[in-house]
């Protein structure tokens, strides 16, 4: 009886407490190394905001999962959620899925992003410039090593079934399709999705056919890393090699200590983690909020790494 | 039945209806694929004549592209340790699932005593633990990866040996545990940068070397020990076996333990390779696995298969990876390809096996 007494006032607290806010996560992988840093950061800040209780689950990639989770948190009554979109072509499901809760998309951009109501925001980078200012920077890389006149190389995509991987392709091929880099030609491109040990692999496959080639860019650092591994095994010189990615990791930006990895990306996992939280509680209070808020992507080369090597 | 049967209740394969060995009809196939992408390489518009197995561009002392042939079995030489352990059980008529996420979870485990303090004359960024687990020799991540296949792998077995779980169910039950263990072992942050001595067993062709002195070692115990006698005892005839007085439950035990041993070596060698430990490694790896054994002409009844018959498939495997790559085909057709090549190798299977009976 004292114990029902004692939840009974604890639940009474919660009641009138106004700062007691519950926000609920959902992200599409666990296992993703930038997400995981993104969630990381996410827990550590929310457990320094006084009454919020931040809770994260793990889509395992799978949408009809995210969307029982958005479902779930609804049923227990949570005050927002966050999203980190398994398929960012199904933001017309997620967002009726949470009803009047409000939402606030991470990191991936929902194709419904201009039609969300009031209670719904989202808060990221755009895709669309990470993938081209990596490949336009080796663009630049190969015409000072004076290779204007024609350049070869190998593309490594993500996860075919990855909006980000798609994209970041897709922008390495519009750089390529640019006047100032039509020199570059991609001999093949294949998956390696997005893990080290496969690019390793890969690589090798496709430096046993003997070809000589100038660049190879990655979707993401982890491939680059082990593409950069292959080669370094094969006794090429990394010095000549142009070598291109996105995350700008920390592993990877050791690489580039090292002088065998040229370009990446960082994209701003502290501004995206803290940026959506700040949303989510703006949005329980009933504030008004900027609908989409990007948060930039920036080039990392050589030259500024030190800038970057203890954010991610 | 002839004298082969001895020992084992009359159960042992039958040797007078194996004229043909079931191995040489997959390195038939082996070969047939290699022919196939050879000739290819020859018609396809876009390859320039280049050659899939020969030195075509005169880059290597031999006629063979080495550099090609030694990619082929690197490829598959982590998976192809898990599917050595994966034939053993299959051939006591169970199944393993948990050997992908066990690769991971040992990966990030033997990583995690296996680092470097210093990187490039930076401090490691990745440390798990503190300085006590820096630096320390390579024994110690190497033990602690397999006592915790061990350890998993005990468990697989007595859930299915002693508490009668089906093999499929408890693995599947660990696969999850495992995939658990492997995110929550650094809270999902990769673990990287190991020394120089750990980083030196997952190296150049070493993962090839590992692979082919275990599929020896475990080709002889599994053809001429007790222990691989009982293993195939067990799955012709399970009762027959603990009649003629095997202990089935230990034995299955002991089974399950080296199959797990074996995935947790397979992780800690990943990890070396690819110098860090991540908790998506080794994703499908359980079903390759699989699928080195079935395409080595296994029975998934039981009692029926070989360690050289595994060694052929993961060849197969690691063919077909190259040869697609070699002329250029998309990942999506990849998958594809891959999958309708094992369904394939079951058909002819069954079609061989039923005429013969």
């Amino acid at each position: 009886m004292k114990k029902l007494l004692v939840t009974a006032s604890l639940v009474a607290m919660m009641g009138t407490n106004a700062m007691a806010q519950e926000i609920g996560a959902t992200f599409s992988r666990f296992d993703d190394n930038w997400l995981t840093v993104l969630r990381n950061g996410m827990v550590e800040y929310a457990s320094g905001i006084d009454g919020l209780s931040y809770q994260q689950e793990d889509a395992s990639d799978d949408l009809a999962k995210q969307i029982d989770q958005v479902k779930n948190f609804v049923a227990n009554g949570v005050d927002a959620i966050i999203v980190n979109i398994v398929d960012t072509s199904a933001g017309a499901a997620v967002s009726a899925a949470a009803g009047d809760t409000p939402i606030v998309y991470v990191n991936r951009e929902p194709d419904n992003v201009n039609d969300l109501p009031a209670t719904q925001a989202f808060v990221a980078s755009n895709e669309i410039e990470s993938g081209t200012l990596s490949a336009f920077e080796i663009c630049k890389n190969l015409r000072a090593a004076g290779k204007a006149g024609g350049a070869t190389g190998y593309l490594m995509n993500g996860q075919l079934s990855n909006q980000a991987a798609v994209q970041r392709s897709k922008d390495v091929h519009d750089v390529i399709g640019m006047d100032m880099c039509n020199f570059m030609t991609i001999i093949d491109e294949q998956t390696a999705n997005w893990s080290r040990d496969e690019a390793q692999d890969l690589m090798t496959n496709w430096m046993s056919s003997g070809e000589p080639f100038d660049f190879v860019l990655a979707n993401n650092d982890e491939m680059a890393i082990g593409a950069i591994q292959a080669m370094k095994a094969a006794g090429m010189d990394m010095s000549v090699m142009q070598v291109g990615g996105v995350d700008a990791s920390q592993d990877a930006l050791l690489v580039m200590a090292a002088g065998d990895y040229d370009v990446t990306v960082f994209q701003d996992s502290v501004g995206q983690g803290t940026g959506s939280i700040d949303t989510a509680i703006r949005l329980i209070a009933g504030e008004t909020v900027d609908k989409k808020v990007y948060i930039p992507f920036k080039l990392v080369t050589p030259a500024n790494m030190g800038d970057y090597l203890a954010k991610n | 039945m002839s004298d082969t049967s001895h020992g084992t209740g009359g159960l042992t394969f039958d040797k007078t209806k194996r004229s043909w060995p079931n191995e040489m009809n997959i390195l038939l196939a082996l070969i047939i694929i290699i022919v196939i992408f050879e000739i290819l390489g020859q018609i396809l518009p876009y390859m320039r004549d280049q050659s899939f197995l020969f030195d075509s561009k005169d880059r290597f002392d031999s006629i063979f592209n080495e550099a090609r042939l030694k990619i082929i079995i690197l490829q598959v030489a982590i998976i192809g340790i898990i599917a050595l352990g994966v034939t053993q059980v299959i051939i006591t008529a169970g199944i393993d699932l948990s050997s992908g996420p066990l690769v991971a979870a040992t990966a990030m485990i033997a990583m995690s005593f296996g680092q470097t303090e210093l990187v490039n004359g930076f401090p490691n960024p990745k440390a798990l633990f503190g300085t006590w687990a820096m630096d320390l020799p390579v024994i110690v991540p190497i033990v602690a990866g397999l006592a915790f296949g061990a350890f998993i792998g005990a468990i697989n077995g007595t859930f299915i040996a002693f508490l009668r779980i089906p093999p499929f169910i408890a693995t599947l039950g660990m696969f999850l545990i495992c995939r658990g263990i492997a995110l929550w072992w650094s809270g999902g942050n990769p673990i990287s940068f190991p020394t120089a001595s750990y980083k030196y067993i997952g190296s150049g062709m070493m993962p090839v070397v590992w692979f082919l002195s275990l599929a020896v070692i475990f080709h002889l115990i599994m053809r001429y020990t007790v222990y691989g006698k009982h293993t195939y005892a067990i799955g012709s005839n399970e009762e027959a076996a603990r009649m003629s007085g095997i202990n089935v439950k230990r034995h299955k035990v002991m089974v399950y333990t080296i199959a797990s041993m074996l995935a947790a070596f397979a992780g800690i060698v990943l990890a070396s390779k690819s110098e860090t430990a991540q908790a998506g490694m080794g994703e499908f790896y359980e079903l390759f696995a699989i699928a080195m054994a079935v395409i080595g002409g296994i029975s998934l009844q039981g009692g029926r298969g070989s360690i050289i018959g595994t060694v052929l498939g993961a060849m197969v495997l690691g063919v077909i990876r190259s040869g697609f790559t070699y002329i250029k085909l998309d990942g999506s057709y990849q998958l594809m390809a891959m999958g309708s090549i094992i369904i394939a190798a079951i058909v002819l299977d069954q079609y061989r096996q039923r005429n013969k009976a």
